[in-house]
């Protein structure tokens, strides 16, 4: 789900940039470290504005400067049991993954309708009935996110197509 | 329940042998005599009829099996509640009597009673053909349970001439029964129990309602009598008692005892004893002489009637099931472990798998005596006995093949060996109970991993999860922590989830979860056995024991039962194991923390070959070497793990660049892509989570692929770098990162200096630095023959002479510059010292001038710095005193410089209003004296001392640089004499408004200063 939230980031400037220009370099910094990043429980997709920039501090020992920044963001978190689409990146024997943004989705087989079978045709793997649905690299998937966990910096989860109106949608 | 009716046929014949007890709860009548039953065995066409009466009684006897009359073991339950079901049917029987003695058979119930029947007996010669056709009518329905009854050969003789006739009515009665015994015995059974169940409730026997203490023995019931015997052969002997009674179940001499068994555990106070269930002393004897094990020395024992109930109190006593482990007692195998491969139908016996510790006649004593008997060697004594490993046929060829044959059979890997069967490989053989610990298995990961690694090799499911269940359920008392999430999965309670709040012994209290109706949210107690924990899919949990899996985590996507599905997170495997083994995981670790080598670790196989981890196993490694081959290795067995070179840049098949992280993709073959983990040689080591096997880890060579995206696109592609667009660092372009702490080059400086140790246990001890690292040092100690590593910060330098402290010598010697000890080198510092620049070995000589140094050195550093930030404060003009000051501090007295900078001068004044100016006035003097040799002769050695002092945050700092030049400044100071006598008299005027009358005092005394100051120039 989407939220706009107010954020706080903190960033250290070097000496070399006290100067004018250092609100900009600032403002370069909190743009490349923080938008599209991964806090491991949601996704920076954009930078709305900057709120404030504090006074900076200098860091005791090292001469950086060090700057409070509070900047609201359209972040981008996955609940669990949230319906999501997203797009198979790959399919291995035991189920598919499904990229859903940043989010990279397993779905076992164990989360897969029975009658999709995993099916290996020339080089292309994929789960499919044989009739009208079928899982393979590229195919979009709707799914319910089933369970997820969350390191710093990255995001995982199992989902799963076993319920009605979830798997491949019809292109 | 029609089979229970078919077995208890033949109890029938009991009831007659034994005298009614006649004993019911209430004993209302019991008039009856014993010896009546006694005729009956010898009045066979009774026979038929009295069987009417049984599917009533079985009803009767079932009810009251159901009531729990389960404690009895071996035969003697059946029996039991036979027995009990009689008395009340005899209580019934005698009701009847009373009321309707010499009414026709037809009773309301339809029940015959015993005691018609009886007078039956008495005229059956007569009427027989009657009672036949009675039961013809009637008996179409209630007969059928009884298929295949018939007369016995005896009474066929004893029957009348006059029987002829019977043969027709009998068979055309055998063909209804028939008929009827095709009926669904289901059926049967709740028709009859249909029919009789309202009947035995009427008795209050049947009913959940009696209480338990009417059910208790009266004086009036057969007691228990207690025989000895040979411990252990307790199932035996009432099996032997049993086949006894079988045995004479048609006799003249029936064996009068209503139950046998036994309570007998190995080790427990209960072996070596039997209870037989009589009413007299005479029918134990009977039924327990002559047979073996049985001590018929010892008199029976009656057990007191208030004990008895103790005696049949029902313990759980855990069933052994194939697949459960067990512990082997005695023999060769004693303490190993063992499945149980099947169990004996009677309970005594069980078919063990063992892992077998064979010799294979290695140990064999080739030229040992022959036995004459047999043929065979005679048999040494065991020396050692074998190592347990699985059967191996190409063993036992080698020497014994003559013992050895192939059985037949599918698997192929069947083998009989020394008359010993093999089934693939592991050894089955049948023990007796007693011969096995069944309790406290307690089976190692290890025991246990060597009967799965037989079954499959795909490790999937090989673990017989239930068996292993079923012989560690004991161990359950700490599987549950307060804030588990557990579901009651039987009882009344099925179905509850919850949280567990408190776990005292074998209870868990649980908070009940919304959802489940009336008891939501409130608290219910439960049962360890009756809980297991639940998980959701999704829910990420780590395996916390009972199986080879311990510390995966993984993400759960299926739960059955309390088997639980998961997903690793190290290898996307999906493992199974049980719900009791798993634990909310917090964390993410991986399998085998404890493992040096972790997964994706390069390790160096040997001088030629390296690989990489796939995987870590609690024992060993999976590795995926440069040839693409993967090899199972100890720990062990691999020399060294190569450190990752995060700087190894190396080029593709196109000459671009390939450094770590990048995406690569395989130009040939399967065009696998993945990210660069390592590069070796000529060698990439690649890994994608798209791939399964080998843990998504592929090889290649360099020239074998192409890179897709070069993670260092961020550098390419992401704006400036703020840390390269600093002018001031792109001008020497030399250093990129700002300011790196300046490093030692070469030999640590450390080594073979004396230090002392300033914390820790051996605080206090000095000892020589044998060896350096960057921040720890090897010490050997001059107190104890030992090195200690410890860390540098730890340690002081000391002078091995005097063996007193050099402060920050440590620090300054990383610096790669001398110790201030060593400060005393400087040429004018030594003559300071009186010119004894050889006499640097004199302590005193040597030392004076190092902290007369310590004192210089740091004093212009504070000086410095204030006189530093004099001109950038920018009052110049005050400043100017101020400065002077300053000067006059260098003469030695710090302190007091600072004071005279701040411009305290007034309070200073103050403090000195009494005494002040004649202190000032021998002061000033003083400073006359020295003043001009500082300023002369010092101020470059000063100046000297700056450029090293990193210790000055003033350093970086701009502009405070351009100001540096400031010592000018105080060369300059002396000059306007007349500067800083206006700048006096300022201050003065300041505070003159103050109103201190002392106020002039310290100004008077201070101009002198001022007029001194021109006299320097």
């Amino acid at each position: 789900m989407f939220f706009v939230k107010v954020l706080e980031h903190r960033i250290h400037l070097h000496p070399s940039f006290f100067g004018a220009q250092a609100s900009a370099y600032i403002l370069d910094q909190l743009y490349r470290d923080r938008e599209g990043s991964n806090t491991g429980t949601m996704m920076i997709v954009a930078i709305i504005d900057v709120d404030d920039i504090s006074e900076p501090k200098i860091v005791p020992g090292s001469g950086y400067a060090e700057y409070d920044v509070s900047f609201r963001a359209i972040v981008w978190r996955p609940f669990r049991g949230e319906v999501v689409d997203g797009m198979v990146s790959s399919v291995v024997n035991n189920g598919f993954f499904v990229d859903v943004g940043g989010l990279s989705v397993f779905v076992s087989k164990a989360m897969i309708p029975q009658q999709l079978k995993y099916t290996v045709e020339g080089a292309t793997p994929s789960f499919t009935d044989g009739v009208d649905q079928t899982v393979e690299r590229g195919s979009q998937v709707r799914l319910r996110i089933k369970g997820i966990r969350g390191e710093m910096g990255q995001m995982f989860a199992i989902g799963s197509i076993r319920e009605d109106y979830l798997g491949p949608l019809l292109q | 329940m029609a089979s229970i009716l078919d077995q208890d046929f033949p109890d029938e014949e009991e009831d007659d042998f034994n005298p009614a007890p006649e004993v019911g709860s209430d004993d209302e009548a019991d008039e009856k005599p014993a010896a009546n039953d006694d005729d009956d065995e010898d009045e066979p066409p009774a026979r038929s009829e009295r069987s009417r009466s049984r599917p009533q009684r079985d009803a009767d006897d079932d009810a009251k099996d159901e009531l729990g009359t389960e404690g009895l073991i071996g035969f003697g339950r059946d029996e039991d509640a036979e027995g009990e079901g009689r008395n009340l049917d005899d209580e019934d029987d005698e009701e009847d009597e009373e009321d309707e003695e010499d009414e026709q058979d037809d009773d309301l119930e339809g029940q015959p009673s015993r005691k018609r029947r009886k007078q039956h007996r008495r005229n059956q010669f007569i009427d027989v053909e009657a009672e036949v056709d009675e039961e013809d009518e009637e008996e179409p329905e209630e007969d059928d349970d009884l298929p295949g009854e018939e007369m016995h050969p005896d009474d066929l003789q004893e029957l009348p001439p006059g029987a002829d006739r019977d043969d027709r009515k009998h068979r055309e009665l055998d063909r209804q029964r028939e008929a009827q015994f095709q009926m669904d015995v289901e059926e049967e059974a709740a028709r009859l129990k249909e029919r009789y169940g309202r009947q035995s409730r009427a008795t209050g026997t049947g009913s959940a309602i009696v209480p338990q203490r009417l059910l208790l023995p009266t004086t009036e019931d057969p007691r228990i009598f207690r025989m000895k015997c040979r411990p252990g052969k307790e199932k035996e002997v009432i099996i032997s008692i049993q086949g006894r009674v079988n045995e004479r179940l048609g006799s003249r001499e029936p064996v009068r005892i209503y139950s046998a068994f036994e309570r007998a555990k190995p080790g427990s106070p209960m072996s070596g004893m039997i209870y037989v269930e009589a009413s007299r002393v005479e029918d134990v004897i009977a039924a327990c002489e002559g047979i073996t094990h049985v001590f018929m020395g010892t008199k029976p024992l009656m057990v007191p009637l208030e004990e008895m109930p103790d005696l049949l109190k029902v313990t759980k006593e855990k069933q052994l099931e194939p697949g459960m482990y067990v512990r082997i007692r005695r023999g060769l195998y004693s303490g190993d472990l063992a499945a149980v491969h099947e169990v004996e139908a009677n309970g005594t016996e069980v078919i063990l798998r063992i892992v077998p510790r064979l010799d294979y006649g290695l140990n064999e004593d080739v030229n040992g005596p022959m036995e004459a008997a047999n043929g065979q060697k005679r048999k040494r004594p065991l020396v050692q006995r074998p190592p347990a490993r699985l059967f191996s046929e190409t063993e036992a060829k080698k020497r014994h093949g003559k013992y050895l044959s192939k059985q037949g059979g599918l698997s192929g890997s069947n083998w009989t060996y020394q008359n010993k069967e093999y089934i693939d490989g592991f050894l089955l053989e049948p023990f007796r109970l007693n011969a096995l610990q069944t309790e406290d298995v307690n089976p190692t990961l290890e025991e246990v991993t060597k009967f799965a690694t037989s079954s499959t090799d795909d490790g999937a499911e090989n673990l017989d999860l239930a068996a292993l269940a079923a012989t560690l359920k004991t161990s359950t008392a700490n599987e549950f922590l307060p804030g588990d999430k557990v579901e009651v999965f039987r009882g009344e309670q099925k179905g509850v989830t919850g949280h567990s709040v408190q776990v005292y012994g074998d209870v868990v209290k649980v908070k009940v979860d919304p959802g489940n109706g009336a008891l939501s949210g409130g608290h219910i107690e439960a049962p360890i056995r009756d809980l297991r924990k639940l998980f959701r899919e999704g829910d990420h949990v780590k395996v916390i024991g009972g199986s080879k899996y311990t510390d995966e985590v993984g993400m759960v996507v299926r739960t059955k039962d309390d088997r639980v599905t998961l997903l690793t997170d190290s290898n996307q495997s999906e493992i199974t194991v049980f719900s009791k083994d798993l634990r909310e995981a917090t964390d993410s670790g991986g399998a085998a923390a404890d493992s040096k080598f972790d997964l994706f670790d390069l390790v160096q196989l040997d001088a030629a070959t390296v690989g990489c981890v796939i995987k870590v196993d609690r024992e060993s490694l999976r590795i995926l070497d440069q040839n693409s081959s993967v090899r199972t290795m100890l720990p062990s067995n691999i020399s060294n793990k190569i450190e990752k070179r995060r700087n190894a840049v190396a080029t593709d098949r196109d000459g671009n660049e390939m450094k770590s992280d990048d995406t690569i993709k395989e130009y040939s073959g399967e065009q696998k892509s993945g990210r660069v983990l390592h590069l070796h040689r000529n060698f990439v080591f690649a890994q994608t989570r798209e791939r399964a096997e080998n843990a998504g880890v592929w090889v290649s060579r360099h020239a074998n692929v192409q890179v897709v995206a070069a993670k260092g696109g961020k550098a390419a592609s992401g704006g400036v770098d703020l840390t390269k667009m600093n002018p001031a660092l792109k001008q020497n372009g030399a250093s990129p990162s700002p300011m790196p702490p300046p490093q030692a080059k070469g030999r640590d400086r450390l080594i073979g200096k004396s230090v002392k140790i300033r914390t820790g246990p051996n605080k206090g001890m000095i000892g020589l630095v044998k060896d350096a690292s960057p921040d720890e040092a090897k010490v050997e100690l001059h107190a104890k023959n030992k090195t200690l590593t410890m860390k540098k910060d730890m340690l002081t330098l000391i002078d091995p002479n005097t063996g007193n402290a050099i402060p920050d010598g440590i620090r300054s010697l990383a610096m790669g510059r001398p110790p201030p000890a060593g400060a005393g080198r400087t040429p004018a510092y030594a003559a300071g010292g009186g010119g004894r620049t050889p006499a640097y070995a004199m302590p005193s000589g040597g030392r004076t001038p190092a902290y007369a140094a310590g004192g210089g050195g740091r004093t212009p550093a504070w000086k410095q710095d204030a006189g530093a930030r004099t001109p950038a404060y920018g009052g110049g003009t005050t400043y100017g005193g101020g400065g002077l000051g300053g000067q006059t501090a260098y003469g030695g007295a710090t302190s007091y410089s600072g004071a005279t900078s701040y411009g305290g001068g007034s309070v200073w004044g103050g403090g000195g209003g009494g005494g002040g100016p004649g202190g000032q006035s021998t002061w000033n003097p003083n400073m006359g004296g020295r003043t001009p040799a500082p300023s002369g002769s010092k101020t470059p050695a000063y100046g000297g001392m700056e450029a090293p002092t990193p210790g000055f945050n003033s350093a970086p700092t701009p502009g405070s640089y351009q100001d540096q030049p400031t010592p000018g400044g105080f060369r300059d100071q002396p000059t306007p004499g007349g500067f800083r006598g206006g700048n006096y008299q300022t201050p003065g005027s300041y505070q003159t408004p103050g109103g201190f009358p002392e106020t002039p005092g310290p100004y008077s005394a201070e101009t002198p200063g001022g007029d001194d100051g021109p006299r320097y120039d």
